[in-house]
């Protein structure tokens, strides 16, 4: 099943996609998927289905090994290197296992995708300053993240994926790691980056957030991906179902 | 908040520090130490060719074999009646502007140092020499004029400079061109020690590697710091190999300026040689940067 844009820009589309590592067997098959501009999902699914493939995909570390993948109208496939790295800068990701550079400053890891861009220095010094006052982090600012705690190295993460306001922002368990009073924070900071046009998609396990917030749910089961979308008719709408 | 209008920019990777830093610095010092010496040879070579071509450009010789006669007195005044019959021959040559014979003070300093002091050329089937100084636009047909020489007298024999030098040359251009092996042999060693260094280095860092992919840092980002980093090893392991290389040069020219015969002596470096030894360690930075650079850049071609 396709969700389909009615006169909206798909951020990402899948056709007939399968995954494979080496020789083995396809871990994923026939993935058919479109997520619309300005989308919230969530990504379920056991440990083993898939999830971190797919995503992986669409942060463009992965090629599938058949199928097509269009990010940002773009097919993976066919695009040059430095075209993906210019795409790659649309996207924020939030990885399960964090993957800050622990040689350096909280400050540092936070600028990392404003560097690249090749920001000015003032600029990234406003922006990240702010973003780790919002992430009551700015005690920690020169602090190394290898000193840090799992919990505020989590949101030192999630900073870093929003820093440069990203047009897609994938998150692996984003709220894993975080406290109680945290969670709903950062959960809230995704929503108000969702209505401001960021597409979303959140890998999770955990039924509370996804009940919590009614977004349609992309389910990875025995190879395949199914679309569940909730029973509320405003949502029905915005999905286009 | 922490003041982070203090904060230095840390290098995303940490290249800095570590054993291969060390082997890389080492190898560069190594190999701009022989490089250095190498090409001071290559220099000199090029300096005594051009001595050489300069202090013969333009003159030739010469020489009157000795008439051979029991009377040693009588073979000495032929041989010297037919070095003036010579003489006066080559001074109306076209292009000639001088002809100067040897005298025997001078001829006794030529043989002074195979035979000792003291030596009495009456004694001696010497053959006399004359120094003939040619003008630098003359059209002389060398050919020609040895053969008019030998009709002047059958004892007088041309020796165009030209001949014996070509020999030296070749040789010297044989010297030239081990030298430029050795040169070309430590740059190849020296930009495949950066190439494995920088390949092993990134293997190392494909994790952080990954994390800058992800970030949206093109290769080019990642290449840059490797050559800022590489550079900065090829310029102090350059200068170090330099500081060892300049005394060696020194050395190795006073023990030159012992060797009798006075030609090794003539290598000297003037001061355009010794610029472009004092510039190797920019050499070698513009080396290693560049090894590092194009490295990177084709490894992670192959990556996403």
């Amino acid at each position: 099943m396709i969700t389909q844009a009615r006169g909206n820009t798909n951020i990402i589309e899948m056709q007939n996609v399968g995954i494979r590592y080496g020789q083995g067997p396809e871990i994923l098959s026939d993935i058919r998927l479109a997520l619309p501009k300005g989308s919230f999902h969530f990504l379920t699914g056991k440990s083993g289905a898939g999830k971190t493939s797919l995503l992986s995909m669409m942060y463009l570390a992965q090629k599938p090994s058949r199928g097509t993948v269009s990010v940002f109208g773009k097919d993976i496939n066919f695009t040059h290197r430095d075209n993906l790295a210019m795409l790659r800068r649309r996207i924020g990701v939030v990885f399960q296992d964090f993957r800050l550079l622990d040689h350096l400053s909280a400050f540092d890891n936070v600028a990392l995708p404003l560097r690249v861009c090749g920001m000015d220095e003032r600029e990234i010094r406003k922006r990240v300053n702010e973003l780790l006052s919002w992430v009551e982090l700015d005690r920690h600012i020169l602090d190394t993240t290898a000193t840090l705690s799992g919990g505020e190295k989590q949101r030192i993460a999630i900073a870093r994926a929003v820093i440069n306001r990203p047009d897609l922002l994938l998150a692996d368990e984003p709220t894993g790691n975080v406290d109680n009073d945290i969670a709903p924070k950062l959960m809230k900071l995704f929503v108000e980056l969702n209505k401001l046009g960021t597409t979303v998609v959140i890998a999770t396990h955990s039924e509370k957030l996804i009940n919590d917030f009614a977004f349609p749910r992309l389910h990875l089961q025995n190879r395949g991906l199914r679309i569940y979308y909730p029973s509320d008719s405003s949502l029905m709408e915005k999905y286009h179902v | 908040m922490s003041d982070t209008s203090l904060i230095s920019r840390r290098q995303e990777l940490p290249l800095k520090g570590g054993n291969t830093s060390l082997f890389l610095q080492v190898i560069i010092s190594i190999a701009v130490f022989i490089f250095a010496i190498t090409l001071s040879g290559v220099l000199s070579i090029n300096a005594m060719l051009s001595n050489w071509n300069q202090s013969i450009l333009g003159s030739l010789t010469v020489q009157i074999m000795p008439v051979n006669d029991s009377n040693r007195e009588k073979a000495q005044t032929e041989t010297l009646a037919h070095q003036e019959k010579t003489l006066e021959f080559l001074k109306n040559v076209n292009g000639v502007i001088k002809a100067t014979p040897l005298k025997d003070e001078q001829l006794q300093q030529l043989i002074q140092p195979w035979l000792g002091d003291g030596i009495d050329l009456i004694n001696l089937p010497m053959p006399r020499i004359i120094d003939v100084k040619i003008a630098s636009n003359a059209e002389i047909d060398f050919t020609q004029l040895a053969q008019d020489l030998t009709a002047v007298s059958p004892y007088a024999s041309l020796d165009n400079h030209k001949l014996w030098l070509n020999k030296l040359i070749k040789f010297a251009d044989g010297l030239k061109a081990l030298a430029m092996t050795i040169l070309i042999l430590v740059t190849a060693i020296t930009s495949g020690a950066i190439f494995y260094t920088t390949q092993m280095n990134l293997g190392l860092h494909s994790a952080i590697i990954e994390i800058l992919h992800t970030m949206g840092a093109k290769d080019t980002y990642i290449a840059q710091q490797y050559a800022r980093r590489m550079g900065f090893l090829g310029l102090i392991g350059g200068l170090l190999g330099l500081l060892c290389a300049i005394p060696t040069i020194f050395f190795i020219a006073s023990l030159a300026k012992q060797i009798e015969g006075g030609i090794i002596s003539e290598a000297n470096l003037n001061i355009n040689d010794w610029f472009i030894i004092f510039s190797l360690p920019l050499f070698s930075m513009a080396i290693s940067m560049f090894t590092a650079y194009h490295t990177v850049k084709k490894t992670l071609r192959k990556m996403l």
